[in-house]
């Protein structure tokens, strides 16, 4: 490496408001648990030698939520209806979900969050055992792991994920489960796994944990699939589905997907994608089935493999008129940018263009003067 | 955010304003927690990333630290400042994650090299390769080492600043990084990119 081709050293990172508000979110419910269960106490002062005492207090945190015999309820965490993150640490949790109790096994986490009524729980990764109170005539209850969603009208059963595996346990009660095409009803002491769709097996014992749970590999981004209709009916529903990274409004309308050329990404072209988003403003939740934010998720699984398709197919669902082109079109800008690819630039000020005050338009901002202040 | 010996500032009014906000924020006082979440998260996002580099864990680290540091904030006495104290429980925090973590399997001499034609662009894209390769390696590196690697010589601190954040002593620091440095080299023996990223990241080392 010659002198003009210093590097510099390695940038951090901004992180999105998106992403800190998601933060702020975890923190806070992970305080008010704190707060319900802790009675004052505190780790004492940092040690000299922080790094011999860190181990032994976290065993001893292990310990005394075993002692405690808290398995599952070491955290009670009262959730409104604002969408939430929960993350359990070392020692398992339990959180209020309305009428609902959810039991996080160690190293879980999951976000809450209600679509079209229905209360709707992604887990991320981990383990949650589900008590669902009968639902009667309100909104089935649903939970969303990887590729498989399970809908349920009052049951207790156990949604168990690592990375893409699947366990769902049933005490009792009746759930539906769905998975990339397959369905099976999983009753009362019966089991389902992702790894064998079409078996239903009888539990013998205690439900295993699924592989090395909350591993460090477990997908943090959250695809997310939304073809939910309300019924009181217990059934399934299909297509990728991982946790949400942010809760965001429903779409109403999703574009058509051009699997042909990249579309063209001048600024003339652009405006005409845009003029029913304005029309369409955030927070008012929208009705229907949601294939935006489902292509949105697949997209997003697909941009590690393949990120040529999956900026083609950004490109595509920006020229929709969902809250969904918002998120795409920065998606496409930033992929771009991560491609070097000339049209970043572009993208960006398209971004800008349509979405001065979008989600990620300070994110936007400061990336288009990054690859500006970079240009020759 | 306020800092000792900031212009406008004085390092007295400073220390004040830290001991209240620790003092109302461990009465758990929400709106003191939240304004101290706002003025310290920049600060202890930097000390996770730089020690960790870009990764999926970020945001719940972050979450873990800012817990720790609730936690322990009625032991903060304003001995520094409180920029400072909640960096030292972030690489707490970090040191925490390196430990968990097993080093992934991956040769460092099968990675891609991307390929990029504009100077700018293809500087660009060195310097994400390099990053990428040099956080590859650090994997590999015991993590007191790693972490007095990353704030001294990828952040630039001082070493007498790393031993104030690690609580540790100056000479330790400076082995720790020598160490760190002498395990670089060997494992970039075989990568030009990695090695020619350590050579200028080591001409900048304060």
């Amino acid at each position: 490496m010659t002198d003009h081709e210093r590097l510099g050293p390695p940038p951090v990172e901004p992180m999105s408001d998106v992403a800190w508000s998601r933060v702020e979110r975890g923190l806070w419910a992970r305080m008010d648990a704190a707060e319900a269960t802790a009675s004052g106490a505190h780790a004492g002062p940092p040690s000299r030698r922080w790094w011999i005492v860190a181990a032994p207090l976290v065993a001893a945190a292990a310990v005394a939520a075993i002692v405690l015999g808290t398995r599952t309820t070491t955290q009670e965490i009262a959730v409104t209806d604002e969408p939430a993150r929960v993350v359990s640490g070392s020692a398992p949790s339990s959180v209020s979900f309305g009428d609902s109790h959810v039991e996080l096994d160690a190293n879980t986490a999951l976000v809450m969050d209600h679509e079209h009524g229905h209360p709707i729980v992604l887990l991320e990764r981990g383990a949650a055992w589900f008590s669902v109170a009968p639902r009667k005539q309100r909104p089935e209850f649903i939970v969303r792991a990887g590729d498989a969603t399970v809908r349920v009208v009052g049951t207790r059963f156990r949604v168990a994920r690592s990375d893409e595996r699947i366990v769902v346990d049933v005490e009792r009660g009746l759930v539906d489960v769905q998975f990339r095409g397959s369905m099976a009803a999983v009753g009362a002491s019966q089991r389902w796994s992702s790894e064998a769709p079409a078996t239903i097996s009888t539990i013998a014992g205690t439900p295993p944990a699924v592989g090395p749970v909350a591993s460090a590999e477990a997908p943090a981004e959250p695809p997310a699939e939304s073809s939910v209709e309300p019924s009181t009916e217990t059934k399934t529903t299909s297509g990728p589905a991982r946790t949400a990274p942010e809760p965001r409004p429903i779409a109403k309308h999703a574009p058509k997907l051009e699997a042909k050329a990249e579309p063209k990404l001048d600024a003339k072209a652009e405006p005409k994608l845009d003029a029913k988003a304005e029309s369409n403003p955030r927070g008012i939740p929208a009705t229907g089935i949601d294939t935006d934010r489902a292509e949105y998720e697949r997209l997003a699984t697909l941009e590690p493999n393949d990120p040529a398709v999956a900026l083609t197919g950004y490109l595509a669902l920006a020229r929709g008129t969902s809250r969904w082109a918002d998120l795409a079109l920065y998606a496409a800008a930033r992929l771009a940018a991560d491609r070097h690819d000339r049209r970043a630039e572009t993208l960006l000020g398209i971004y800008l263009q349509r979405f001065p005050d979008g989600a990620n338009a300070a994110d936007a901002r400061q990336l288009l003067a990054r690859l500006k202040s970079a240009r020759p | 955010m306020p800092t000792i010996g900031a212009v406008g500032f004085p390092a007295s009014a400073a220390r004040e304003h830290d001991l209240e906000l620790a003092r109302r924020a461990a009465n758990g006082e929400r709106s003191a927690q939240r304004e101290l979440f706002l003025e310290q998260r920049a600060n202890v996002h930097r000390a996770l990333f730089r020690i960790l580099g870009s990764n999926r864990e970020l945001e719940d680290l972050l979450q873990d630290a800012f817990i720790e540091i609730y936690r322990a904030l009625p032991s903060f006495r304003g001995d520094s400042t409180l920029g400072r104290w909640c960096q030292t429980i972030a690489v707490r925090v970090a040191y925490l994650a390196i430990s968990r973590r097993k080093p992934p399997a991956v040769d460092l001499a099968l990675v891609e090299e991307l390929v990029a034609s504009d100077i700018d662009v293809r500087r660009h894209a060195l310097l994400r390769e390099a990053t990428r390769r040099l956080y590859a390696a650090l994997d590999r590196v015991e993590p007191k080492q790693r972490i007095a690697f990353a704030l001294a010589v990828i952040d630039g601190k001082s070493l007498a600043e790393v031993a104030e954040i690690t609580d540790s002593t100056v000479f330790a620091v400076k082995t720790r990084v020598w160490r760190a440095r002498r395990d670089l080299m060997k494992r970039a023996s075989k990568d030009t990119v990695l090695a020619a990223y350590l050579d200028e990241l080591q001409g900048g080392e304060s």
